[in-house]
């Protein structure tokens, strides 16, 4: 009860911040822009629809990330949390409420983005393919694998850092390498790659949220 | 278990102390907030003040000795403390996309209120708080003073029984500490326990029923106001107002007990007692003399230390 009321309300807190509105309106816009730029210059053009997921997982986690880390230090370093602690409530409801009210904005946008492209490209092929189908599923696969694994390292960055400054450096430097880390099984070439980037999503993002929640019950305010 | 008889202690802080690294924050402190009461709680910066509340709303862990709120006992039966208290911090601070009516609701949810609770009490306190017509604004839009009043009516809104005030009075305008003043001696009227904080001696002074002073993370004194006025041994002195001017006062250094008698401003005469003597007895006969001599005077008082020079004292004492 406590847990999804702080969940509601992180994500009327996030999906109106400015860094949201990029996601919502920038990333589509962003696409049409890469897909105009490739149409120009010679070669077969990438569906719509896969380079709005591409972009949805380089710029989108990265920007999850940061807004995270810097969301949390700032909250932690201004004591904004001193009157949720003192209160009935677990500690870790209030790091997960922002972990999943993030991602939750950030699959959202991934949806908008990818729906806008498989739109555009129907407008402009007259046709859409059960390949490019396929390849937006794989793409989503993998770019929400990857903003998963971004969120946690925001959180934990966020929760462990001392200031915001330190908190943006480490998050840009080690939060986007780590993410990286659950596409290493599609560089296999095996059958069902995605289901192991899942999985390997999956299980690095609960383990850098299961650090961040043990150093925040910790944490001394 | 709560204990609800009043004049319980309802807080109970025995051999608290805390340490971050080497340094000593808090240094083996005890004392008792009975149920209803008023407890000031008063000391120069880094004395310790802010860090025993801390470890009370259960903020700060790893410290040694124990504390009960309530009869729960503090870092063990969290849940049960958490359900009790209402804090103010220092430096209270919101979400700023919050809108007030947002952050209210938020903090009175959590806090156990359901959602008819919640409707019903946050306009009477926003009402109480002169915050009614600010209800949809945003945190981000507020000034300092109007944040302090947010977060004093997050901190009443679900009824505590137990209230944690640190600095409250900082950032408000006279008209608004003094309503602050107002609401806190009607809430221990109605029973809330109260543990209040302030560097401005004079707030403690009208609110608390006994007063705490804290220096170096060690508590000085705890007591009423008279009590620590008693236990201080202050040079006893009268103060004599001269209506009219008199070069007859020198006359009064004659009687008994009286160490000297001094002018420092026109018509303003200071008599210094010994410091055994007896302030009833040397009152009377002054009366007596300034009658026999026919001075005019329109006031004479016995002088008493004020809450700062008592508070000056024991601070004062471990100065280099």
């Amino acid at each position: 009860m406590k847990a999804s009321l702080l969940f509601i309300d992180e994500l009327r807190g996030f999906y109106k911040s400015k860094v949201m509105l990029f996601l919502w309106v920038g990333l589509p816009v962003i696409a049409i822009l890469f897909r105009f730029v490739q149409s120009s210059t010679a070669g077969e053009a990438i569906p719509f629809t896969v380079i709005s997921a591409l972009v949805v997982s380089s710029l989108a986690g990265t920007l999850a990330s940061v807004m995270l880390a810097v969301s949390i230090i700032n909250e932690k370093n201004r004591h904004v949390y001193d009157l949720f602690l003192i209160r009935p409530l677990k500690r870790r409801d209030l790091l997960l409420a922002k972990f999943f009210s993030v991602y939750t904005c950030i699959a959202v946008a991934s949806f908008i983005s990818v729906i806008a492209g498989t739109a555009m490209d129907f407008v402009t092929t007259g046709t859409l393919s059960t390949i490019v189908f396929d390849e937006v599923w794989q793409s989503l696969s993998l770019s929400l694998s990857m903003v998963a694994v971004s969120c946690a390292a925001g959180v934990l960055i966020g929760t462990a850092a001392p200031s915001v400054m330190v908190g943006a450096i480490l998050v840009i430097y080690g939060g986007n390498q780590i993410s990286v880390i659950p596409l290493l099984p599609t560089l296999l070439y095996i059958e069902g790659a995605v289901y192991f980037t899942l999985a390997v999503a999956v299980a690095l993002a609960g383990a850098l949220l299961a650090v961040a929640l043990v150093l925040f019950d910790r944490k001394q305010f | 278990m709560i204990q609800s008889a009043k004049g319980a202690d309802f807080v109970v802080v025995k051999n608290l102390s805390k340490n971050y690294g080497r340094f000593r924050a808090l240094d083996n402190i005890s004392f008792t907030i009975k149920q209803g009461e008023i407890f000031g709680y008063i000391g120069p910066n880094g004395a310790g003040k802010t860090t025993t509340m801390k470890i009370l709303v259960d903020l700060i862990g790893d410290f040694e000795g124990e504390a009960f709120i309530g009869g729960y006992q503090v870092g063990r039966e969290k849940t049960a403390i958490h359900r009790l208290l209402g804090y103010l911090p220092q430096n209270v601070a919101f979400q700023e996309w919050r809108t007030i009516n947002h952050a209210l609701i938020t903090f009175g949810k959590l806090s156990g209120l359901n959602e008819q609770e919640v409707e019903d009490r946050i306009p009477k306190i926003l009402n109480l708080l002169g915050l009614a017509e600010l209800r949809q604004k945003k945190i981000s839009q507020l000034s300092g003073g109007m944040i302090q009043k947010v977060g004093l009516a997050q901190a009443l809104l679900h009824e505590p029984k137990f209230l944690v005030l640190d600095e409250p009075l900082g950032g408000l305008d006279p008209l608004s500490r003094y309503q602050f003043k107002e609401i806190v001696l009607k809430l221990k009227n109605q029973g809330t326990t109260i543990l209040f904080s302030s560097h401005i001696l004079s707030d403690v002074q009208d609110v608390a029923d006994r007063i705490g002073i804290i220096s170096h993370g060690r508590i000085k004194q705890i007591g009423t106001l008279k009590e620590l006025k008693a236990r201080l041994q202050a040079e006893k002195t009268i103060e004599v107002l001269l209506s009219g001017g008199s070069d007859k006062w020198n006359e009064i250094g004659s009687i008994h007990n009286i160490k000297g008698v001094t002018e420092p401003s026109p018509g303003s005469l200071l008599v210094h007692l010994e410091s055994d003597a007896d302030e009833n007895e040397v009152f009377d006969e002054l009366i007596q003399l300034i009658a026999k001599l026919k001075i005019r005077v329109h006031g004479i008082q016995l002088l008493s230390p004020s809450l700062d020079q008592i508070y000056l004292n024991y601070v004062q004492e471990e100065q280099p």
